[in-house]
């Protein structure tokens, strides 16, 4: 073929561009697939931290994914480890609400969760991408049982409320429409020449047989009801056994209809690479990689310890810290080095003797408002009525998601969804809100996608991450310019302190971003152990 | 789409069904009757209603802040309002982690935040600073927050 004749429109890169642009990314994926590209985990399997000086000790702030990371690895290594932790749990975010459960946020409000045995919302993360090496190797190390956590779910909604009068469609509808109309667009602009003078004539004879392959398409090239495309996008009466066994294939939605909907937006949410099958989640609640991490630490984690000043000199890092569950009496711990893993929005309020560059790294990343709210429902409406197992419903509703629960298929008891996951402005909102609030917001939206939510709704609780005691945001967002200007310098160990958790990671948000970001951490704070010595 | 109930967003509505057309026209058609913004942005709502639906969220209704591990600042008698060039920078670029929303509007996705503009956090440091038992002297303009340094990172790459 020829690629770079002056006059060529469209060589294969703009055509693969092009597929993109139109198709979605999973188009792009597919198309690009052949090219070997696969991103590398910065996961390099279990650290070696080998020669620890004898007696050297490390004293780590917060008892999240990043702080007993470091512990567990340092414990390991012959360090003498202590754990300042703010809340009376191991976990920080990585934390499970189960019925019986008491969580109090800034301001004051109490929730007492009720959810049956069982049952659980995870607050913070949810899904941990098969490509997260380190966290999932903790929870194998640590015995933490691992199901699957379904992204895509194909018999879904896709929802918005300015479209096909306010009523959700399946995704598998939507993808396979959308997909199919571009197809047969491709395949006519093939078929008319207009790739002519760039894609050769053997590649558009190949190009013509994918699109029909890859949207469903007749042999005319066409975007039609039938059984192909209905196997797809799902037949308006199925395939069975007997008599009435016969198929009736269902009508495509109009490519315009999508375009206007806008909820071809939600169709590539399973193809960036953090959200590629296969995905996991720990059975019985993201929470049980924080407690069993608890467990393993024992006591070398000090709870209700809420650090107030930290203060480095030549020999070592002396912190003090306040006893919340103990009436509040001041206490120092010392260690010769400090990893420090608490959220920036706060230690940027802890006095704390660093240089100028880590001090204007501290401050530099706000932190994102973020909702989630669990709602506990009398019967499985979403499975026994709609056949929705697991998966994700997406929304132009500030709720955005509805997350179906990936466990307890077909139970017959009570089951708890995940009714609102909000982001930005509407995250704001709901903040300012009353739990009881947002927990009645979250049945308004989500009700017009279910509109069994009223007669099923049992109790539910509300997270919103800025009114987190231990956190107070939901996680660093960090923008580019931020990022290039203070990043390394939080990264750096300052004296004998360095910091870690996703705040110091490129994977924003993720708890593979606070593994990750303890590991290098540890490794460097032993390198420079290492050159220091043993104790005498 | 544009839904707060501030009455004073009803023009901009109908400048952007002018402006956009038909989808513009359905989306106001079939506008929830919600209290609730879209991401598109917080409309021309004044600074009651920024403090009561943004800065609550983290201040507290009354102004009076909220300590955990760290704290919210109580404004309710804050001495550092004095300043209202304070008071206007930290809503505009944000201060130990609280989100900037002084930032462009076609800037805030990368951060998920939010963009007000000069007239709104003149109007809303002027409420906090009369507020709360606040009686801070002098009105803020938007001229006056526009003459400030606003956060500016350029878009990503």
């Amino acid at each position: 073929m020829t690629t770079d004749a002056p006059t060529s429109p469209l060589n294969r890169r703009e055509l693969l561009r092009m597929i993109g642009v139109t198709a979605g990314s999973a188009a792009m994926y597919q198309a690009m697939s052949g090219l070997g590209f696969a991103a590398e985990s910065p996961y390099k399997g279990p650290i070696d931290l080998q020669g620890a000086p004898h007696g050297a000790s490390v004293l780590i702030l917060g008892a999240g994914m990043a702080g007993m990371t470091a512990a567990y690895e340092l414990r390991n290594a012959g360090y003498r480890v202590q754990v300042l932790e703010y809340n009376a749990r191991a976990g920080g975010r990585n934390w499970s609400l189960r019925g019986g459960d008491t969580y109090t946020e800034l301001g004051g409000a109490t929730q007492h969760c009720q959810f049956d045995q069982g049952l659980y919302i995870n607050p913070g993360p949810w899904r941990i991408p098969y490509h997260h090496r380190g966290m999932l190797g903790y929870c194998k190390r640590l015995g933490v049982a691992l199901e699957p956590f379904f992204q895509v779910n194909y018999n879904a909604y896709l929802h918005s409320s300015q479209a096909f009068g306010g009523q959700p469609r399946r995704y598998r509808e939507i993808k396979a429409d959308y997909q199919g109309h571009v197809a047969e667009l491709l395949a006519k602009a093939t078929q008319q020449n207009a790739l002519d003078a760039s894609v050769s004539k053997e590649d558009q004879e190949k190009l013509l047989e994918s699109l029909r392959d890859w949207g469903a398409l007749d042999r005319n090239y066409g975007y039609i009801a039938s059984n192909d495309s209905s196997e797809r996008r799902g037949y308006q009466k199925n395939p069975g056994g007997g008599l009435s066994a016969r198929p009736i294939p269902s009508k495509p939605v109009g490519l315009a209809d999508i375009l206007n909907s806008g909820l071809w937006e939600g169709i590539p949410t399973g193809d960036t690479f953090d959200m590629q099958t296969a995905l996991f989640q720990p059975v019985g609640g993201m929470g049980r990689i924080g407690e069993a991490f608890g467990r393993e630490l024992g006591a070398l984690i000090h709870y209700q310890a809420k650090v107030t000043d930290i203060r480095q000199d030549a020999q070592g890092v002396t912190v003090t810290y306040e006893d919340s569950g103990g009436g509040g009496s001041k206490n120092t711990a010392r260690a010769d080095w400090c990893l420090c893993t608490i959220p920036l929005p706060i230690l940027a309020q802890i006095p704390m003797n660093v240089g100028q560059a880590l001090s204007a790294a501290i401050g530099a990343v706000p932190y994102a408002s973020a909702i989630k709210v669990g709602l506990q429902f009398k019967r499985r409406f979403w499975e026994e009525d709609e056949q929705i197992y697991g998966g994700i419903t997406y929304t132009d509703l500030p709720i955005t998601n509805i997350g179906y629960p990936n466990y307890g298929y077909f139970s017959s008891g009570k089951g708890v969804l995940l009714g609102a996951y909000i982001w930005g402005l509407n995250a704001m909102e709901f903040t300012s809100m009353t739990p009881e609030q947002r927990v009645q917001k979250t049945l308004d939206y989500g009700s017009q996608i279910h509109p069994q939510y009223r007669q099923e709704f049992d109790n539910g609780v509300a997270v919103a991450w800025h009114r987190s005691p231990f956190t107070m945001g939901c996680y660093g967002m960090w923008s580019s310019d931020a990022r290039a200007k203070h990043y390394d310098d939080l990264c750096r160990i300052d004296g004998r302190i360095a910091l870690a958790g996703e705040h110091a990671s490129f994977l924003g948000g993720w708890q593979e971003g606070a593994v990750t970001s303890a590991l290098d951490a540890v490794e460097r704070l032993h390198q420079r152990a290492v050159a220091q010595g043993d104790k005498t | 789409m544009n839904s707060w109930l501030n009455p004073l967003c009803m023009p901009r509505v109908a400048a952007r069904v002018f402006v956009l057309g038909a989808a513009a026209v359905a989306a106001v058609a079939l506008a929830d009757d919600s209290t609730f913004t879209s991401s598109a942005g917080v409309g021309d709502v004044g600074g009651a209603q920024i403090y009561s639906e943004i800065c609550q969220g983290c201040h507290m209704p009354m102004g009076q802040g909220a300590v955990g591990a760290g704290h919210y600042p109580k404004l309710a008698g804050d001495v550092a309002l004095t300043s209202w060039q304070y008071a206007a920078l930290t809503v505009l670029s944000g201060r130990n982690g609280m989100p900037p929303f002084g930032l462009p509007a076609n800037q805030v996705q990368e951060t998920r935040t939010v963009h007000l503009s000069d007239a709104q956090v003149a109007d809303v440091v002027n409420y906090i600073r009369s507020h709360f038992g606040n009686s801070y002297r002098g009105q803020v303009t938007a001229s006056q927050v526009a003459a400030l340094p606003h956060p500016n990172s350029p878009p990503a790459p």
